[in-house]
This record gives C-alpha cells, sequence and structure tokens, in this order.
C-alpha cells in the first residue's frame, strides 16, 4: 500500500441537536475529527451513535447545531465524493463480481458512444483493492468472498470514489474475529496513509488496539472524548459504565456449582448426531448447568443449537429430551430469525406460549395476555416500555430483550440461547448475564451458543469447542484462560 | 496530534441516566398533530376520504345516492365478492395467496344448482357436498404449497384451472338452470333474493354487538393522562353519541330493517373470522406465519400447518361465496365467477389502508369491498356509463394505496 491520501479536511461538529417529537436523542455533540485521526465512537444501544451517523449522511436533517468541513459549513456529508459511509448492511450485490460491484453508480469509463472500457475500469478496480490488499479478489463473486473481505471491498469502494473521511457504523460487529481484524488492519493502514476514519463499535478490543481518540456518547450527550494510547479494558469500560449503576459482573464460581449436577437425571441428550454442518455432536445437559458453545461462524456451530432446541432433525444419531422437557431458543440472527416487525411486542413477546392465556372457549383472554406481557416488559427494562409499540422499531438490544421475554414465559426446561449478548450495550449485556445466573438458580438448564468469548466467562460453568462441526469434550470453565478461546475462535 | 483530556459531561443528577430529562421544559405540546400521529387516526384517513366522497355524491346526486334500498341492494349483490375477498384475505394475511377462490365459487355455484336439480338431492346434503369441496381445493393448494413447495402462483392458477374445468365437465360446457319439478328449495332462493328480509332482531343483536365491541377497542385510544374511569364514561358517550348520528342522519333503523339474508350472512361470517383473526391463537399464529415464517418456525408455530388451515379455510369460504352465488343467481352460467377475482384482491388489499396501516383486516376487507362498489355506482348514477366500472375499481383501488403511502413517506 504504496498510496498515500491527500489530507482530508478538519471535521467540525458544534452543539448537534436532534428531536423526534418531543424526545431529545442528541443534546448539543460537539466533535472535532482532525485529518488523519482514527476515532472509535462508542456508547450504549439507544444512546444517540446511529442517529448522529445518520444525520452525517443525510438522512435525517439535524434541529440544530453546525457541521463544518474544513470551511464550509454544511447540512450533512452525505453524497459529498471525499466521504465516504460503511453501513452494516455493506450495500453490495453479493451476485456481481467485485470488479462490477466497485464500478456500480460510477461516472461510466468509455471507450467509444456507449462501451465501456474494461480496461480503466479494471485499474481503476485494482488501485481501489490495493488499499486493503485485496486485488486478488477483482473477478471474485462478492458472495464467494468471506465476510471480512466483503467489508474489505466496500471499504474500497468508498476509497476508490475518492473518500478521505471514512465512518464505519458497526461493520465488524457480526463478523468472525479474523476476518474482523483484517478490517481494522485495513482501517488503521489508511488511517495511516492520511485518510480521517470514525468507526462505531461496541467492542473494546478494537478501540484499544485500532483508535487514536475514542468518543462515548451516553444518553445523546457526549460523555467522554479521549486518547487511547495507554488506556487499558478497565478504563474504558469505566468510560462507558459511568452513568451505569451496574457493572459486569464476574460472577465467582466455586467448585460446589458444578458438584452434584452429575448426579441429576440429564434433560436433553444428544449423542452421535449428525445435522446441517454439525457432527459428531456427543452432548449432555443437566439442570441447574450453563454450558458454553463456541466456535467459528460457518463451523457449524449454530446447527448445532437448533438441534438441541428441535427446530433441525438429526440426519443420524439421536436427540433425547426429558419426559416433558420444553426447550425455548433465542436465536441468532435477530433481524431475520428473532422477531416479527410488524406486529406488536405484546404479541411477538407471547407468541410461543399462547397457550397460557386461551379461555375454555379456545378464546385469547386478550387483557390477561397484555398485562402479563407488560409486566415481562418492565422485568426486563425494555424501552420503550409501550407493549403496543411495534417490534421494529426498538433498538437491537430491546429487540433481543424481547426475544428473552418470550422464551422466559415458556417456562422450559432448556434455554438454548444463540449469541445472546450479539450487538448489544455494555449495561444490557450485563442485565442478560444476571438472567441467565436467576436461570440457573431455578434449576433451568441453560446452552450458551457464542461467539463472543465474554459470554463464556461470564456466565458458564463449562465449555465446548465447535471445529469442522465436530463438539469438543466439554471442560470447567476455570481451567480456561481467555487466551484458550481467543485461539480456537 | 494534539493530548486531549476528558471532557466531562453536563452534569446530570444521579440516576438521571434512566430518567427521562426532567429538568428540560415540556414543549408546548403539540397535541392535535400527535393525535393525528396515532395509527388509529393515521389508519382511518382512506376512510374519511371514501366518506367525504359518498358525502360528495350525496350533495351532487341527492336522494338518487343517498338510498338506503339502492345502497343495499349494491351491497347484497356484492355479496359473494366480499365472501372472496375474505378468502383471498386469510391467505394473505399467512404470507401466500390463493388465485383459485374464484373458479372454486364457480364450481360450487354449478354443484348447488346442479346437484339440487338436475340430481335431486336434498338441499342439506348439497351444501354439505359444496363446502366438503371447498375444503378439499383448500386442501389440494395447501398441499401443493406447503407439502411439495410448489410456487404459490402456478399451483393456485393450477387449482384454479381444475377447479373451474370441473364445473364444465359437470355441466357439459352449458348453462344449468332448475327444470320444472326439479326447482331450488324457496327458501333457499329466498336468502338470495332482496326482497326477503332476516327477523330485525337478528341484525338489531348485530349491531348492539358492534357497539359493544367498539366499547372495547376504544379502551386502547386512552389519553395517557385520563384515569381509567372517567374514560370508560367518555367511551360509553362516544359510543352513545355515534349511535345516535347514525339514527338520525343515516336512518339506522331503516338500514337493519332492509339487510337482505346475504347481508346477514356477510355480517355473520365477518365477525367470526374477526374473532378467528383477533381472539384465538390460530389467528395470532396466522400473523406470526406472515409476518416472518422463519421466526415463527422457531418460536415453536406449525407454519405449514397453519398455512395450510388457511388455504382451507379460503377453500370454504369461496365455496361459500359460489352456494350463494347460486342462491341469487336461481342458475348457473360458465365461469360465474371468473370476474371476481380482481375485485377480491382488491378488496383484501384495500384492507390494508381502511382502518389500518399495512395489515390486512376482516372488516376493512368488507368495508373496502363496499366502498368500491359504492363509487363506482355513483358515478354511474351520475351519469357515467356502466362499462367505466373496471376502470374506477382499479383507480380507487391504486389511489387509496398511494395515498396511505404518501402518508408513510411523509411521516419518515
Amino acid at each position: 500500500m504504496t498510496q498515500s491520501i491527500a489530507p482530508a479536511p478538519p471535521l467540525n461538529i458544534r452543539g448537534l441537536t436532534k428531536t423526534f417529537g418531543s424526545t431529545t436523542v442528541l443534546h448539543g455533540v460537539d466533535l472535532h475529527i482532525g485529518p488523519g485521526e482514527f476515532v472509535g465512537l462508542m456508547g450504549p444501544n439507544g444512546a444517540g451513535k446511529s442517529t448522529l451517523i445518520k444525520i452525517l449522511d443525510g438522512v435525517h436533517t439535524a434541529s440544530g447545531g453546525t457541521i463544518r468541513v474544513g470551511d464550509e459549513t454544511v447540512s450533512s456529508l452525505g453524497g459529498r465524493s471525499d466521504v465516504g459511509f460503511i453501513h452494516q448492511d455493506l450495500g453490495l450485490v453479493e451476485s456481481m463480481s467485485v470488479l462490477d460491484n466497485l464500478r456500480l453508480g460510477e461516472r461510466p469509463l468509455r471507450t467509444f458512444g456507449p462501451l465501456l472500457d474494461h480496461r480503466a475500469e479494471r485499474a481503476a478496480a485494482l488501485a481501489a483493492l490495493e488499499r486493503v490488499g485485496l486485488t486478488w479478489a477483482v473477478d471474485e463473486l462478492v458472495a464467494a468472498l468471506a465476510p471480512g473481505e466483503q467489508a474489505l471491498v466496500a471499504i474500497a469502494r468508498a476509497f476508490g470514489r475518492g473518500a478521505r473521511i471514512l465512518f464505519v457504523d458497526e461493520a465488524t460487529s457480526t463478523l468472525p474475529v479474523a476476518d474482523a481484524a483484517r478490517v481494522i488492519a485495513a482501517l488503521r493502514e489508511n488511517a495511516a496513509q492520511g485518510a480521517t476514519i470514525v468507526m462505531v463499535t461496541h467492542k473494546l478490543h478494537e478501540i484499544l488496539d485500532a483508535t487514536h481518540r475514542v468518543v462515548v456518547l451516553l444518553d445523546g450527550r457526549l460523555a467522554a472524548d479521549q486518547v487511547t494510547a495507554g488506556m487499558d479494558r478497565a478504563a474504558l469500560v469505566d468510560l462507558l459504565l459511568q452513568h451505569e449503576a451496574a457493572k459486569v459482573e464476574r460472577v465467582p464460581r466455586g467448585a460446589d456449582t458444578t458438584a452434584g449436577r452429575d448426579g441429576a437425571a440429564p434433560v436433553l441428550e444428544i449423542s452421535g448426531a449428525f445435522a446441517g454442518r454439525a457432527g459428531p455432536v456427543d452432548l449432555v445437559l443437566r439442570r441447574g448447568e450453563v454450558l458454553g458453545l463456541t466456535g467459528l461462524p460457518g463451523s457449524g456451530l449454530h446447527d448445532i443449537a437448533f438441534l438441541a432446541h428441535g427446530s433441525l432433525r438429526p440426519a443420524r444419531g439421536t436427540v433425547r429430551r426429558g419426559d416433558g422437557v420444553r426447550v425455548a431458543i433465542v436465536p441468532p440472527h435477530r433481524e431475520t430469525q428473532g422477531g416479527f416487525d410488524h406486529l406488536s411486542v405484546h404479541e411477538n413477546i407471547t407468541l410461543s406460549s399462547l397457550g397460557n392465556w386461551t379461555t375454555k372457549l379456545r378464546l385469547l383472554a386478550l387483557g390477561r395476555e397484555k398485562r402479563d406481557s407488560a409486566e415481562m416488559v418492565e422485568r426486563l427494562n425494555v424501552q420503550p416500555p409501550g407493549i403496543d409499540t411495534p417490534f421494529g422499531v426498538l433498538s437491537g438490544g430491546n429487540k433481543q430483550k424481547v426475544i428473552f421475554g418470550r422464551a422466559l414465559l415458556q417456562r422450559p426446561a432448556v434455554y438454548v440461547l444463540c449469541e445472546p449478548t450479539r450487538g448489544v450495550d455494555v449495561g444490557t449485556r450485563s442485565e442478560i448475564y444476571r438472567l441467565i445466573e436467576e436461570l440457573r438458580d431455578t434449576d433451568a438448564a441453560v446452552l450458551v451458543v457464542t461467539s463472543d468469548s465474554e459470554d463464556l466467562f461470564a456466565v458458564c460453568d463449562a465449555v465446548a469447542v465447535v471445529e469442522d462441526g465436530r463438539l469438543s469434550e466439554s471442560r470447567p470453565i476455570e481451567h480456561m484462560q481467555p487466551a484458550d478461546l481467543e485461539v480456537m475462535v | 496530534m494534539a493530548a486531549r483530556g476528558i471532557r466531562t459531561p453536563a452534569p446530570a443528577p444521579a440516576g438521571a441516566a434512566q430518567a427521562p430529562a426532567p429538568s428540560r421544559p415540556a414543549r408546548p405540546a403539540p397535541s392535535l398533530r400527535r393525535f393525528l400521529a396515532r395509527p388509529e387516526i393515521e389508519g382511518s384517513v382512506t376512510f374519511v376520504a371514501f366518506v367525504l366522497l359518498f358525502a360528495g355524491y350525496g350533495i351532487w346526486l341527492g336522494s338518487s345516492f343517498l338510498n338506503i334500498d339502492d345502497r343495499l341492494l349494491d351491497v347484497h349483490q356484492n355479496v359473494p365478492i366480499l365472501l372472496l375477498g375474505l378468502a383471498v384475505m386469510v391467505t394473505l394475511v399467512a404470507g401466500a395467496f390463493d388465485l383459485s377462490v374464484a373458479s372454486m365459487a364457480t364450481l360450487t355455484t354449478f354443484l348447488s344448482i346442479g346437484l339440487a336439480s338436475k340430481d335431486g338431492w336434498p338441499f342439506g346434503l348439497v351444501l354439505v357436498v359444496c363446502l366438503a369441496v371447498g375444503v378439499a381445493g383448500g386442501l389440494i393448494n395447501g398441499f401443493l404449497v406447503e407439502r411439495l413447495g410448489v410456487n404459490t402462483f402456478i399451483a393456485t392458477l393450477g387449482t384454479s384451472g381444475l377447479f373451474v374445468g370441473a364445473s364444465k365437465v359437470y355441466s357439459s360446457g352449458t348453462q344449468l338452470s332448475p327444470l320444472p319439478g326439479h326447482e331450488l328449495p324457496t327458501w333457499f332462493t329466498d336468502v338470495g333474493s332482496f326482497s326477503q328480509k332476516p327477523p330485525a332482531a337478528v341484525m338489531w343483536v348485530a349491531v348492539a354487538l358492534a357497539a359493544v365491541a367498539a366499547f372495547a377497542a376504544l379502551e386502547r385510544l386512552k389519553p395517557a393522562g385520563r384515569d381509567a374511569r372517567s374514560w370508560t364514561v367518555a367511551r360509553v358517550g362516544i359510543v352513545a353519541v355515534v349511535l345516535l348520528v347514525l339514527t338520525v342522519a343515516a336512518n339506522l333503523p331503516k338500514i337493519v330493517d332492509r339487510c337482505s339474508y346475504l347481508v346477514a350472512v356477510t355480517i355473520i361470517v365477518g365477525a367470526g373470522m374477526w374473532i378467528l383473526m383477533r381472539f384465538t391463537t390460530y389467528g395470532r399464529y396466522l400473523r406470526a406465519a406472515g409476518a416472518n415464517r422463519g421466526a415463527a418456525r422457531l418460536a415453536g408455530v406449525h407454519v405449514q400447518r397453519e398455512v395450510m388451515k388457511a388455504f382451507v379455510l379460503g377453500g370454504v369460504l369461496a365455496a361459500l361465496a359460489g352456494v350463494l352465488l347460486g342462491a341469487s343467481q336461481g342458475s348457473a352460467a360458465p365461469d360465474v365467477a371468473a370476474g371476481f377475482l380482481l375485485p377480491a384482491f382488491a378488496a383484501a388489499f384495500l384492507s390494508t389502508v381502511v382502518f389500518s396501516t399495512g395489515q390486512f383486516t376482516v372488516w376493512g376487507t368488507i368495508i373496502g369491498g363496499i366502498f368500491v362498489v359504492w363509487t363506482s355506482q355513483g358515478l354511474i348514477i351520475g351519469g357515467v356509463a356502466p362499462q367505466w366500472t373496471d376502470v374506477v375499481n382499479g383507480v380507487v383501488l391504486v389511489a387509496a394505496v398511494a395515498l396511505s403511502a404518501l402518508m408513510k413517506r411523509q411521516k419518515a
């Protein structure tokens, strides 16, 4: 990567305010970002990060304040060729090649009349891909690339269009660890070449490893703006939790938590099972036990979750559940598998246990159903608390809480929790951990299927690792170090 | 890069993180705008637009449009379309669709006339057979779509040909009329006739139930500040005022008096469907399956089974529509219901904008279907040639849905 980038103009945000109806989501945010800076933007779900990005992108209009690029006052940065935005949805056409994707929406390079100049297009694409070290992929279909490489293509496209300031909005949150690291490395390298990068993320290590500064938004206010050099993980957590009463607790686990469990009859037993990409899977789950499963995406990790839940039948082998054992699942992809955007929160939360509210005439007792929904919504602190709100308008963390609520209302003996803390803020994360502890205390069995090692250390008694569909023996968590899992995951 | 210190946030009282910032002075409440932005109000805009249109017709055409008997006759004649609209709606809610409902109605029209007159079966048996044919047709559709995974469009287009073809085979391709000595039972033709009226008590019970349901539904509209008791009183008042206005302005007693059997059947079927969709687990499962199939499956809904049931229910409603068509026509002509398919779909899609923001509803389908008919009838009374009906229907459907899409975009 030899190209250097013409220094980006400084970005000056003063007193940026946004109100929706009677709620203010941004209270006069001031932010100065100099050329070549790599800034991390953090904050809980609903703190205003997305709103800030959307105002800068021109999706929303600010209610007050100014945005200046260099000496120019602008209403948004959307549509400027020197500013690029990378969203979680990368906006790539998967069935087209990398080259075609890079050319989409660009001014066509032509030889003669309507004929395209393929050679010039290719040269431009290669120049853009070189910034992210992906020149080999120019003719590949986007669908054939790893998720991290797809993100790199999106980044190359932004730079190819002349971006000098890049906003990256949680583009790494669903990536496998190794892929995310590649994306971060490419961003850091481009920052070193003079590009300005602003990255929204929930991942602490990305902030600590890559960024120069971290900006924390809390309740729509700028709560911290601090240099990351010399900052450690604990200090960063303190910044994020400065308003939270509760901090992430590591629950002390003595030897007694698992003692005696072995004697209990298993509620779920999978032996020699193959299904989807998973297999062979051997697993025993007992009451009062929290078992963690982890592995790379694509390893068959989630297939094991569906196998345990019963929504996937084994092609070979057996899955045995104890008598009358109900299994509830929190699916891994909450946007597509979790909820029903157009149905209300209460319809979402009660769907799996509607039998609880049917009368003798087989009609639904709506009053009772709504009362119990409201109770659950309050217990899980879902925001906003109205149960008639459409599910689709909730933020990611609150969607997750509603899906948890649906599982809780089933009162199952076994919980299968897939990626329980994916994309949720630190506060919600600790609430979810507390909830899992409660489940253990009520003698439920919990299977935590996750690619986030923090989940494993926070709540699991034992951990098993999936590699190429094969599930390892489970090991007590006390015998594991974070480094063990970072290597495996 | 210049070193920066921590910028302390604006001092906030302890524990303010959760509280909704009490210090901020409340803005002058734009209560009217907030009221208009409520989904219930937003969803009524199309309804209000139609009512204003009919008021305009009333001013323009006077008593030739504002004539209870004529307008009820419009409804009476379109009951098969309304029932087909409900048949279509059930599968649409489930995230599927059914192009075969009109053909099913044609088939059962032939069966009800033919079996009763040509073959001389007892009429009760004829009814049972017709409804069973509806169940069978729905099972075929459901099996093709859900079990075999045939594309819904192709499957229901194919069975549409199958049903209408069966009617032609049965009738040898000709019109079927009752022969002398094999007349249809009089009670059956009475049900289909506009001049025969059901006992007024039945209709009054329906009005009373509607008032009770409206009273219950208003609970949801309770303004935030109001206490429950005063809102209960207000609800009683609102329902009473609406009933009074209907009585004085629309002559409710006369409407109730003039309703035909077919209109009564539509109201009863509509009430049954409404209860099914709103107050049973089945209705909830069906909506969940239609909203997000994968999520519904993971949440424990037997998606295939529920959607198959929706096809069966659609088939039964279509069969009923055919039988009632036979009752009102007294004979069966080839392809008698073929032209009803698109109006039925139009009614179902109108339900997403009449009293609703994007969801298919039972009463929206019925009312939307009636409104479309009245819109074109008004123009015909005003002198527009009847062949313009289809043009008007198309314009009304597109305009109503476009209006609501436009409002949604304005809000965003």
